[in-house]
């Protein structure tokens, strides 16, 4: 496979909070257009991962390239408008802004080739039905499920290159979850890329394409998604 | 008679809502108590003063061109001082901001002393309504102030950059990856905050003398105000001035003038212990 054929590559990335690192030596290939996903244990470095990824945290070394350009030191809304869309665990819609709100803030601050056109709306409104539905309402009064949906939509807005996701089934109903990750792949078979962590090992495979096991910080493993079953997970999360 | 009381303390409410509410934008955004806002007042009075008088412009003119002057020098208070210590927490930003208070009332000391000025503008005879009296310094505050909250609530409710103050005020965070670049909000912050100040000095100088310690008037009604109506809510922040306005003025009907501060101080005593968020604001629950 070719460096071309990947739309997200990361090398030798390390990043902490404080004194220490959190995470290190992390180089990963994200091929174009399929679901990455990465497991681990509580306290493996999934979230400060793909923080880094997001721009929220700046990695201490290493390079993060999206296509061919380097965007290891951009900022958050730097990489936003390098198409990097990121829907945060918790607290990831603004609870005092209307849904409507929500939306229109996704792409008006980008720069005009990056603003949602009303096709692209109309799209988003058409994948996401229950956020269309009640657009002056505000956020705040949405379930767990519903804030989930109106933030992949927000996500979607700017037409993104990568979409990163948190935990996109953490806090919500058992009977919500596979609908989650069915609509995540259904954005992904539109051809978006999609980087997810995921505690829920079991759904997040049944989408995935390719997996990293990351544990103490440092990838363990990276398989194809179809083949972890072949390995002993339970023994590579305990070290 | 009382309902001359009310009007008045309405008046004094619609000055007190200008500071009040570019107090609450900041915390809002920045999340600490600008102390600093009494000495902008006293600095967008002078620099008026200074463009009344010294260079004869009318008024109304004055208080324009103070106003986007101060806005200026607000954004440069806040990229030479509050940016080097951005995210700091509140208490180191709030001490911060009583150094630029002092900073800037006694830039007003050195240059003007400690006398006290007037603008030059010319006295008119009171209006009656309805049995109450009205200067043309409580009409001229009235529009002005109303206009302010008015071209405010307009911002922050339909433009990009209100949602964009609203959103960083309710998560930085998620407004980064939304692509809302928390600096250039900031600066606007500061135009608008210290326009607002600026605007409420020239209001508070048509009211009373102009001197170094005009801002330390305002100082505790306008805290009492922000709190009242819960920090970080700007329609919060007019309703808890026009409140403390009243509650204040009225209460000369009872206890000597010079103790109607005192009612704000209890205002805000009774506040933090029976309802610390404020009357419009949202209990929050720190996990």
């Amino acid at each position: 496979m070719s460096a071309g054929d990947f739309i997200l590559q990361t090398r030798d990335v390390a990043a902490g909070y404080g004194g220490g690192d959190i995470i290190s030596n992390i180089s990963v290939d994200v091929e174009d257009g399929k679901i990455f996903t990465v497991i681990g244990p509580n306290g493996s470095g999934k979230s400060t991962f793909i923080k880094v990824l997001a721009g929220l945290l700046r990695p201490r070394v290493g390079g993060i390239t999206i296509g061919d350009e380097q965007i290891a030191k951009l900022s958050a809304p730097e990489r936003v408008a390098k198409g990097v869309a990121y829907v945060p665990q918790e607290y990831n819609v603004f609870a005092n802004l209307t849904i409507n709100e929500n939306l229109r803030l996704s792409t008006e601050f980008l720069k005009r080739n990056r603003q949602a056109t009303d096709e692209q709306r109309s799209r988003v409104l058409e994948m996401f039905p229950e956020v269309g539905s009640r657009l002056t309402l505000k956020a705040g009064y949405l379930s767990g499920g519903q804030r989930q949906m109106l933030a992949f939509a927000c996500a979607m807005m700017a037409a993104p290159v990568v979409l990163l996701l948190d935990e996109p089934s953490a806090g919500l109903a058992p009977k919500f979850v596979s609908e989650i990750f069915d609509r995540i792949k259904a954005v992904n078979q539109t051809g978006l890329t999609v980087v997810m962590i995921e505690q829920n090992v079991k759904e997040a495979l049944r989408i995935a394409d390719n997996v990293m096991v990351l544990v103490n910080g440092s990838p363990r493993l990276f398989v194809p998604a179809a083949e972890v079953g072949s390995h002993d997970l339970h023994k590579l999360f305990l070290g | 008679m009382i309902a001359q009381y009310v009007w008045n303390g309405f008046v004094s409410g619609m000055i007190l809502a200008l500071p009040a509410i570019a107090l609450t934008l900041v915390y809002g955004i920045l999340k600490f108590p600008n102390f600093a806002f009494g000495a902008m007042m006293t600095a967008g009075a002078y620099i008026a003063l200074v463009l009344n008088v010294n260079f004869g412009l009318s008024l109304l003119w004055s208080a324009a061109l103070a106003t986007i002057i101060f806005a200026m020098i607000a954004v440069v208070i806040d990229q030479t001082v509050f940016r080097q210590l951005r995210d700091r927490d509140s208490i180191t930003l709030l001490v911060c901001s009583m150094g630029v208070s002092f900073v800037l009332e006694n830039i007003a000391r050195f240059i003007f002393g400690n006398a006290a000025r007037s603008f030059d503008i010319a006295i008119a005879r009171p209006k009656y309504l309805l049995g109450l009296k009205i200067n043309n310094e409580q009409i001229i505050t009235a529009i002005v102030a109303l206009s302010a909250m008015a071209a405010i609530y307009f911002i922050l409710r339909h433009t990009a950059l209100g949602r964009a103050m609203r959103a960083i005020a309710d998560n930085p965070s998620l407004a980064a990856v939304r692509g809302v670049r928390r600096e250039n909000i900031i600066c606007w912050t500061w135009v608008i905050a210290g326009g607002l100040t600026a605007t409420a000095g020239v209001l508070a100088g048509m009211d009373r003398a102009i001197d170094p310690m005009l801002g330390w008037n305002y100082i505790v009604s306008t805290f009492a105000a922000a709190i009242l109506g819960g920090l970080g809510n700007p329609v919060g922040a007019v309703v808890g001035a026009l409140a403390v306005g009243i509650v204040e003025e009225t209460s000369t009907l009872f206890i000597p003038p010079n103790y109607r501060q005192a009612i704000s101080f209890l205002v805000i005593a009774l506040l933090l212990l029976m309802r610390p968020q404020g009357l419009l604001g949202v209990a929050t629950i720190k996990k």
